[in-house]
């Protein structure tokens, strides 16, 4: 568009006081201004995106009590809430993820007919149960090692542990252990 | 004329234009329809050339819109009453299971008809520049795959409102894909959930995104994909021919275009007409194009309310996280992605990849950026813009239509031939133990 007023610039010129470099004082207020609006929005987009980011989060804790030893019968239990299998052999107990390695469904145990010896990290041993996932079809040794499937590692095992005051087992969810681990009571 | 004036026609049509000046006049002037062009060419026009398939998808989001609000009034953002809300839509709100089933329908024609439309404008070359000035094609093309993925995205947040078993675990797998992202996938499925759980946090989020944000963008975006088409001189089967008519006359005038549909810079219509021979190759968009959208209004919303009426919409038991629904799946236009992630985990030596990276992120980016860069990668001739099945573009819908063959492959096999576990199934087989096919 043409136009044959003056233009803004021109309207300007008589409040020149000749800073350096071309800087007017109306110029470097018209910066002021701009800059100052701009890292308001930066600022105040800054904290609606933070408010997004919980400080507090009430979620289960990750470290609990799931009950004295003797309520946990020979063989399995699985603790539905913490989709956790509390495995009991005598005296001796352990602790396996119910939460898929792939994208983490929840896995089913399947109890096998007969026992089925198979071999896992060059072992040779003799399974009763095995872990499948309903999502996309990963199966998983009875210790946890994937043999099928898109699951790209073990189930995961946590520590167990005995609470000093009352006796309790203790289900540590942020200490992973390997497959070796057994709490004995 | 005036003998034909019967009371019917007085009633009816009274805004009927009498004359060229009145017909563009009334688009001009209309809040509805200002963003028109006030004459169209009879090829932009035809059901052939784009199965209306663009409008049909705005119709669409536009029924989601009127009965989501509806829906928003009836449903309740909170883990513990969200099932038994949409229960009560379900079963006790009068007319409320057509409100839900109109909207789930929408939603999954809406995807559908998406998708198609993608695919008509590839097919077309409709994303290639004619030969009008400042004509920019690809940037819409680009918009179009942005809109493609913001439709994708509320579906899958209004997959998770119902909070029953379908939609917890659909959401489980969906935020832990982006969990398998490099880097930044453990804050994005943090933000994305507001946690680490998928809990009363991630259902409010998912809620307003799914009922403000999204919609939001999909209208923002959808305001700039028409503004486009404008500037763009119309759909790119007009540009055919204004290349048409470039044979038939003299050297056409550099600075002017044949385009009466682009209301580019400061032309004149007068001026534009000069260039396209308006009786033989456009009419008036009022009444033609008008009507022409009603009908496709007419049968977009029919279409829609009858499948509401035979397809019922499904509501599994209340989410329960202890136990995975089997097999679980994903909305039908995720299980391609489902197939891939439950086919891709490669193991090299020592080292595994996880199929959610790999079928999760991988291949959908890759996907993805293909799409964006295609239009940029095109050399074939502008004659092949707007054409379908353009004759030097026949490689590239080749390999365009492989792909598109693969993902309707996948998804068919992840719909009918899984069962329990994932397994695979041909679809009269019956499945071992006794679960539901969704
Ligand atoms: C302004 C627009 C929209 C609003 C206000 C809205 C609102 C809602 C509300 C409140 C629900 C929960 C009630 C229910 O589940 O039936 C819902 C569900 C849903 N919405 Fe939307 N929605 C909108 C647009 C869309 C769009 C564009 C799509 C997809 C293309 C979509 C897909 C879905 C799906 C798949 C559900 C789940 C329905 C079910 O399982 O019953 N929505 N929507
Ligand atoms: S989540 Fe278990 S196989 Fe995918």
């Amino acid at each position: 568009m043409k136009t044959t007023k003056p233009s803004p610039d021109a309207a300007r010129q008589p409040h020149t006081t000749g800073g350096e470099g071309g800087q007017t004082r109306r110029s470097f207020l018209d910066r002021l201004g701009l800059g100052t609006l701009l890292t308001a929005i930066a600022g105040q987009t800054w904290m609606m995106v933070r408010a997004l980011v919980p400080n507090v989060l009430y979620e289960p804790s990750l470290r609990f009590k799931v009950g004295t030893p003797d309520r946990f019968p020979e063989g399995v239990t699985f603790l539905e809430d913490r989709r956790l299998f509390i495995f009991r052999n005598q005296k001796m107990f352990y602790a396996i993820s119910g939460v898929c390695t792939h994208l983490g469904c929840t896995v089913k145990m399947i109890q096998l007919n007969q026992p089925q010896k198979v071999e896992i990290r060059g072992k040779l041993t003799e399974e009763r149960w095995e872990f499948h996932c309903p999502c996309h079809g990963s199966k998983f040794y009875a210790e946890g090692t994937p043999y099928a499937g898109p699951a790209p590692t073990p189930l995961a095992w946590y520590r167990l542990e005995v609470a000093a005051d009352d006796g309790q087992l203790i289900v540590n969810l942020m200490e992973p252990v390997n497959q070796d681990f057994r709490l004995t009571v | 004329m005036a003998a034909e004036k019967t009371i019917w026609k007085k009633l009816i049509w009274t805004w009927k234009p009498e004359s060229e000046f009145e017909a563009g006049d009334s688009i001009v002037r209309n809040l509805l329809l200002h963003w028109f062009p006030s004459k169209i060419t009879f090829r932009s026009l035809s059901y052939r050339y784009s199965f209306w398939l663009g409008t049909a998808s705005a119709i669409l989001f536009g029924i989601l819109t009127v009965t989501g609000v509806v829906l928003m009034f009836l449903y309740v953002p909170s883990v513990e009453r969200a099932y038994a809300s949409i229960k009560d839509i379900e079963f006790a709100v009068a007319f409320g299971w057509f409100l839900r089933g109109l909207h789930r329908i929408g939603a999954h024609l809406m995807v559908a008809v998406v998708f198609l439309h993608a695919v008509r404008v590839f097919l077309t070359g409709g994303y290639k520049n004619g030969v009008a000035a400042n004509q920019n094609r690809p940037l819409n093309w680009i918009i179009g795959v942005v809109l493609l993925l913001s439709t994708l995205l509320l579906s899958f947040t209004g997959y998770l409102l119902p909070w029953d078993q379908l939609a917890f675990w659909a959401i489980t797998v969906g935020t832990n894909i982006a969990l398998a992202a490099p880097v930044v996938g453990e804050q994005t499925r943090f933000l994305l959930l507001g946690g680490n759980t998928i809990a009363q946090g991630a259902l409010i989020r998912f809620y307003v995104l799914h009922c403000v944000f999204l919609p939001m963008l999909v209208l923002l975006l959808f305001a700039w994909h028409m503004w486009r088409i404008r500037k763009d001189g119309g759909l790119a089967c007009a540009d055919q021919l204004a290349l048409d008519q470039k044979q038939e006359k003299a050297p056409p005038i550099k600075s002017k275009t044949y385009s009466l549909l682009g209301i580019a810079g400061t032309r004149t219509v007068h001026v534009e007409a000069a260039l396209v021979d308006e009786d033989r190759h456009a009419t008036p968009a009022s009444p033609s194009l008008t009507l022409r959208l009603l009908v496709v209004i007419l049968a977009t919303v029919l279409l829609a309310s009858l499948m509401t009426i035979v397809v019922e919409a499904p509501l599994e038991e209340p989410a329960n996280p202890a136990v995975t629904s089997n097999p679980a799946k994903a909305p039908w236009y995720f299980l391609w992605l489902q197939e891939l992630v439950a086919d891709t985990t490669v193991r090299v030596g020592g080292l595994t990849l996880n199929g959610a990276l790999v079928g999760g992120i991988i291949v959908p980016g890759i996907l993805v950026g293909l799409l964006l860069v295609w239009p940029y990668l095109d050399r074939s001739s502008v004659r092949s813009a707007g054409i379908w099945f353009g004759s030097d573009r026949w490689r590239q819908n080749i390999v365009f239509l492989i792909i598109v063959l693969a993902i309707l492959i996948l998804t068919i096999v992840g719909t009918y031939m899984r069962g329990p576990y994932w397994g695979l199934y041909w679809p009269w087989e019956t499945w071992p133990d006794l679960p539901r096919k969704f």
